[in-house]
């Protein structure tokens, strides 16, 4: 719907006003999160960045890019314990995230997920590479295998672009 | 709100968060605002410095009032109204 349009026709329709307003409230805004690592740390991130956008009723889809598949094969059930940030272990890393009872990343996308709408993709080759070439073959987190072609397609008409 | 006015208000909704950090405390509040009618008052607890930002800027968006906070016994106590 054109809001532009709706705007005209306020003029000799101002009870359309209260319309117009209630879908601009009710616009969400969308965050593309493209995802090129299956590292705790960057997964953690991640989550923690979807939460966020979650409690601002963000709309956001997450892009699960090559790299970055081996974290959501059912197989792997989640647990991953590679680094991105090689300058420091993940072992540390966990026992601070323990500290502060912060969630496991696959309970970050759980509770986006319950809050807003959270679409998470993976790239049909982050799927291959894993060892994925299904939908049944990801874990629950998982609700479509895409090209890149709607990756960039999503990211194109997106809010707010973060890949990490 | 002074320390006292705040202290004076009666909550309908508590939300302890003390130990969790970013975005904990955020999420909890976000999920329990559905607890609390609208005029209602929710209470937070929180020992994370963030959420001092995050929850007025938050309240602020989503069109509740937020009331204030103050620090005490080492951690926030914020207050916000549900609308």
């Amino acid at each position: 719907m054109n809001p532009n349009l709706l705007r005209l026709k306020m003029k000799n329709h101002p009870e359309e006003d209260v319309v117009v307003e209630s879908l601009k409230q009710r616009n969400m805004s969308k965050l593309v999160l493209a995802l090129t690592t299956s590292s705790l740390d960057k997964l953690t991130n991640a989550g923690v960045i979807l939460s966020g956008a979650a409690a601002e009723d963000m709309e956001v889809d997450v892009y699960v890019l090559v790299n970055a598949g081996q974290a959501f094969v059912k197989s792997q059930n989640g647990n991953v314990s590679g680094m991105a940030d090689t300058a420091q272990s993940a072992e540390k890393f966990q026992q601070a995230l323990d500290q502060f009872s912060t969630p496991k990343w696959t309970e970050f996308f759980e509770m986006a997920k319950d809050m807003t709408s959270v679409n998470v993709y993976v790239c049909s080759l982050a799927g291959k590479v894993a060892g994925g070439e299904n939908k049944e073959d990801f874990i629950d987190l998982v609700d479509e295998i895409v090209g890149i072609g709607e990756y960039l397609e999503g990211a194109s008409g997106a809010d707010l672009n973060i890949t990490l | 709100m002074t320390t006292e006015e705040l202290k004076a208000l009666e909550s309908h909704k508590v939300v302890d968060s003390r130990g969790t950090a970013c975005p904990g405390p955020l999420l909890a509040v976000k999920q329990a605002i559905a607890d609390v009618p609208s005029g209602g008052i929710m209470e937070i607890l929180s020992s994370d410095a963030g959420t001092k930002r995050d929850v007025p800027r938050w309240a602020k968006k989503q069109g509740h009032e937020y009331l204030g906070d103050f620090e005490e016994a080492g951690y926030f106590t914020l207050y916000l109204k549900k609308n």
